[in-house]
């Protein structure tokens, strides 16, 4: 009996040291005492160190400017959706939401509404630095209710990119700026029939390149139709655009491109990784045409890139997409990331400070120019360190006057899956662009309710 | 068997006097409490506060991510008239029992009988090189498995090289794919525990069956799979469990796709809840995936009842 | 490794032309078999030595080490190894002293509520983790664990522990009782019983149990990434995103290079368990002898 005993005895000081530890344990996060303390949460990779340069240095001269005030960097080494599902997590409590952070410009609103985000208006007014920024990069950071609740780091545009020697074995001169949809399919069939082993234009779709296949493909379209930035989403009644014509033609755009055979098959279009072979095999390989893609293109070929290619410079050309009729001077889609305030945070004067240095002209120079981002600040888009840092910088630079941001509500990420559920149908063959275009109106309004959609 | 006697009877207490049942069985239960107490507090009552979060509109950001409203069976009636929810556990179904309960399962029987046979060299190599495709994490296997199921990849290079001709196996054929990938990766578990367990079995019982003039296979069906009858519904159940949250592995490979054609209910919940943020939505098809691993779980717990009684 | 078979062989005279026939037959299938799986690591290989890799399989143009001087740094390999082999390491010490001991009235005594209780819970296991995630952060967020080491610990064990007391009660299932009974008649404890009798003889399933939990806490990237925030506690699973760039560009070489790295300690424990299951079989044989 007295051997049992000690059995729950042993099992009951097991679990008791156990809460004990529990109950111990010292819990992270905010500064206490006299101490202030900023914690910084951002995005670090081997592969993207850029960021955490910045916030090395930021840290540096924050702490030298503000006596007894220890900033506490949190990289963290992930992927951006489980970047962006911690983060949300940790704005549940005080203690573990950050005082500073990465924001993606896609999820300001919906963080904002969450109130997760602290509102910068009044703080904004009295920098003087604001007026430098951009309007499409302020707009960036706006939420559902008209406040500012981000400040963009730097942003990207997308364009056409061609290929001069392949273009110019077709007949087309160089430099090339096509004016409306018509001119791009004239020039891959050109392409295809100087050379029919080349890819003469490939454009992405459907699910398989995510969001890619909509902010490089789908959207470059939509927003060069008729409606043209309130195509997909109607910002003055705030409602989801359906029925509209303009779906239906770019849909159809994609079907000639796909029925043509411009662009790669279908199986090899709906791989994940089918990006790869467009910067690594496909255009320095002189065998493809033309395709939509970022202002970011050249990062992948400069020394110590992905895909090192040393005459990319000579070899390749970009031009504005344009619009479906020529109205306007071309589409270009911007994404990006900000700086954002945590609404929970303790110091909310000193968090705005940081934020302010960390975006400063020096700052923002040397981070744009390291992670080949677009500059947002009208300065740093003049500095010649910035101008000269690739031959592309000032053309893609010059599509921010007529770029478009996606509508970041929180449900946007469930529109985005419907467009490319869309694209893929059409390039599939399973539907014509009417029905999928059709199918699209059924799923938005099934995803925001029938009271959120609009016809135009 | 020897131990059948006395399993599941008290062992002797030659001094009880005047125990009451509540303190025998306190006394008994006793070695459970850390465990119990772990899992209380971090699994049963996360899944609980879960299950009860699939009844609300919670998000993961938004407005409804810190103010959720009730919203009842909403998120079921959303899921049963979803089309894309029918397909996505049909692909579960056909995933988990292709890749677990026949491959993995008879696969690893199958190696684990094989080394204690073969030659003591090659058992070793073999079980190491199997264990290896194990121990990799998820997201490297994962890639290995894509890179040699893509259109460039191994598996290609290899038909070309005895004059085949590849296709893009992830597109023409992603279940199959992903089922392979599983196999590869989760053969070794199946067979460590076989491994262990076939080294359990009594040589005199096959011995005696030897002598009774049985030969090999007859051995293996009449002496051999009935001993281990307990284990092998152990074992199906362990793996099913694994396999139906298999997710990484397949997100990788094929994302779910092309379309939804691979896309099982962890890739569909995963999209619903972190890309979507509809968590309370996604926690409604984990819901679901809870009940298919009860529905597995119990047959072969059905199993585990008729091997003890037989004892 | 199968010292399993020397012993068979002893008692079952091992000279029989059937059998010779039939080990032949077992090695090769073993080796088609091993084949079969070690031709998809073919990429991995290469790709780790290739100064320019890329998702497909290709012979490289010329060998480099560049890859691995590359993740071969405190950030990327060292610091996450160690942290990895702490939270890998004492998670499986933790799972399998608890599931021991809760084995052992599972295995020993028939309760209705022993088993259903195990059976709840272990249905569980098949929700993926990221379901569970948002309440997990919220109890986290309640006991003040989040950045924890050990408290990350206590839930990677927690969540193994369902399978991992399933697994310990079969085999300790194994394990006669009347091995037991000589001990209890000697006067020894229940607690006594299970340490010097049982456990010895259940060693190999021990072993299988430890490494299973190793590897499902080494390989674990979400709970760990969620749960702690310092960089200077992440485990080794965080470091693979490092090789993923912000336009999501992937830097294969290393990659592989580092998969490579990050997979040598589990092959090395695996080793190390299979020699100690080797060496008990001989003694589970004895002691059935």
């Amino acid at each position: 009996m007295r051997a049992r005993r000690s059995a729950i005895a042993l099992s009951a000081i097991a679990a008791g040291s156990l809460i004990g530890i529990v109950g111990c344990s010292p819990a992270s996060g905010g500064g206490s005492g006299d101490e202030q303390t900023l914690t910084v949460s951002y995005i670090r990779t081997d592969a993207f160190t850029a960021l955490d340069t910045l916030m090395q240095t930021t840290k540096e001269q924050f702490e030298a400017d503000n006596d007894g005030v220890t900033v506490e960097l949190q990289p963290a080494s992930a992927n951006d959706e489980d970047y962006k599902t911690r983060l949300a997590l940790s704005h549940r409590s005080a203690d573990t939401a950050p005082d500073i952070f990465y924001q993606d410009t896609t999820t300001v609103r919906a963080d904002a509404e969450a109130g997760y985000l602290l509102a910068l208006d009044d703080y904004l007014a009295e920098w003087e630095d604001w007026d430098q920024f951009s309007d499409a990069a302020k707009q960036a950071g706006v939420g559902n209710d008209g406040q500012t609740y981000a400040v963009s780091l730097g942003t990207d545009t997308r364009g056409l990119w061609y290929s001069i020697p392949v273009l110019e074995a077709a007949g087309i001169e160089t430099p090339w700026q096509p004016e409306t949809w018509d001119d791009v399919l004239a020039m891959a069939e050109a392409v295809q029939s100087s050379d029919p082993d080349a890819v003469p234009f490939m454009l992405y779709a459907g699910t398989g390149t995510g969001e890619g296949s909509n902010m490089q493909g789908f959207y470059q379209l939509l927003y060069g139709t008729e409606l043209g930035g309130d195509a997909l989403y109607d910002s003055e009644s705030g409602k989801w655009v359906v029925g509209s014509q303009g779906f239906i033609d770019s849909l159809e755009f994609v079907q000639t491109v796909y029925d043509e055979g411009y662009a790669l098959p279908v199986d090899r279009a709906l791989d994940p990784n089918v990006w790869q072979s467009v910067f690594g095999e496909l255009f320095p390989g002189d065998a493809l045409g033309a395709t939509i893609e970022g202002s970011y293109t050249p990062s992948f070929w400069v020394p110590g890139g992905s895909f090192e290619w040393d005459s990319y410079a000579d070899n390749m050309g970009v031009a504005a997409f344009p619009t479906q009729n020529g109205d306007g001077p071309g589409v270009s889609m911007s994404g990006g990331w900000t700086l954002a305030v945590g609404a929970q945070t303790d110091a909310p004067d000193l968090a705005f400070e940081f934020l302010t240095m960390a975006l400063s002209f020096d700052n923002s120079l040397s981070y744009v120019n390291e992670n080949s981002q677009i500059a947002v600040r009208a300065d740093v888009a003049a500095d010649p360190s910035y101008t000269e840092a690739n031959p592309f910088v000032g053309a893609v630079t010059e599509f921010v006057e007529f770029t478009y941001f996606r509508p970041a509500t929180s449900d946007y990420n469930q529109i985005s899956a419907a467009v490319q559920r869309a694209t893929e149908a059409v390039i599939t063959g399973q539907a014509s662009p009417a029905e999928a275009a059709a199918e699209y109106d059924r799923e938005v309004e099934s995803i925001v309710g029938a009271d959120q959609v609009i016809a135009p | 068997m020897t131990r059948s006697t006395t399993a599941g009877s008290p062992p002797p207490s030659r001094r009880r006097t005047g125990s009451t049942t509540v303190v025998r069985a306190l006394v008994r239960g006793g070695p459970l409490l850390p465990a119990a107490i772990l899992l209380a507090v971090f699994l049963i009552v996360p899944i609980l506060w879960a299950f009860v979060g699939s009844f609300t509109n919670a998000t993961l950001t938004g407005v409804t991510a810190t103010s959720p409203e009730w919203v009842g069976g909403a998120n079921y009636e959303r899921l049963f008239a979803d089309p894309d929810f029918s397909l996505s556990l049909w692909l579960t179904v056909v995933f988990t029992v292709a890749s677990a309960v026949i491959g993995q399962n008879v696969l690893g029987f199958a190696i684990a009988f094989a080394m204690t046979r073969a030659h003591r060299r090659m058992a070793a190599i073999g079980g190491g090189v199997i264990v290896l495709a194990w121990v990799l994490p998820e997201i490297v296997a994962a890639f290995v498995a894509y890179a040699f199921f893509s259109r460039d990849g191994t598996l290609n290079q290899l038909l070309g090289v005895v004059g085949l001709a590849g296709d893009n196996w992830l597109f023409i054929a992603p279940m199959a794919t992903i089922i392979l990938a599983n196999v590869w990766r989760g053969t070794a578990f199946s067979m460590l525990i076989y491994r262990a367990a076939l080294a359990e079995v009594p040589p005199e019982l096959i011995e005696a069956a030897e002598i009774d003039g049985a030969n090999a296979w007859q051995r293996l069906m009449r002496v051999t799979l009935p001993v281990l009858r307990g284990t092998i519904a152990t074992t199906l159940m362990l793996i099913t469990l694994q396999t139906l949250s298999v997710f990484t592995l397949i997100y990788v490979m094929t994302a779910g796709g092309p379309g939804n054609a691979s896309s099982t209910l962890p890739v569909f919940a995963y999209q619903e809840a972190f890309r979507f943020g509809s968590v309370a939505y996604g926690t409604a098809i984990a819901t679901v995936m809870l009940i298919i691993g009860a529905v597995f779980s119990l047959g072969y717990i059905a199993v585990l009842r008729r091997a003890e009684a037989d004892r | 490794m199968s010292a399993a078979t020397p012993v068979t062989a002893a008692r079952l005279s091992a000279a029989s032309p059937a059998r010779g026939a039939s080990r032949m037959w077992a090695s090769v299938s073993l080796a088609v078999v091993a084949i079969a799986f070690l031709v998809p690591l073919a990429w991995l290989l290469l790709a780790a030595f290739d100064p320019s890799a890329t998702y497909q399989t290709r012979i490289p143009s010329s060998l480099t080490l560049d890859n691995f001087a590359a993740v071969l740094t405190p950030q990327t390999t060292f610091i996450p190894i160690m942290n990895s082999v702490a939270l890998a390491g004492l998670t499986a010490t933790l799972t399998v002293l608890a599931s021991l001991l809760a084995a052992y009235p599972l295995s020993r005594y028939r309760s209705r509520f022993h088993r259903g209780f195990l059976y709840a819970v272990l249905f569980g296991t098949c929700l993926p983790i990221t379901a569970i995630m948002v309440p997990v952060y919220s109890v986290f967020v309640f006991l003040g664990l989040l950045d924890s080491f050990f408290g990350t610990v206590l839930f990677l064990t927690a969540s193994s522990l369902p399978m991992a007391i399933f697994m310990t009660k079969n085999f300790m299932d194994a394990v006669p009782v009347s091995l037991e009974e000589a001990a209890w008649i000697d006067g020894a404890s229940a607690m006594k019983a299970l340490r010097t009798v049982v456990v010895p003889l259940m060693r190999p399933g021990i072993a299988v149990v430890f490494v299973f939990v190793f590897l499902q806490a080494w390989g674990n990237f979400f709970v760990p990434f969620v749960l702690l925030f310092s960089p200077e506690k992440q485990p080794a699973a965080t470091s693979i995103y490092t090789f993923f760039g912000q336009f999501g560009s992937i830097a294969y070489g290393q990659l592989a290079a580092f998969s490579i790295l990050y997979s040598l300690p589990v092959i090395v424990l695996y080793v190390l368990a299979s020699r100690l299951i080797g060496g008990s079989f001989a003694l589970a044989g004895s002691v059935k002898g």
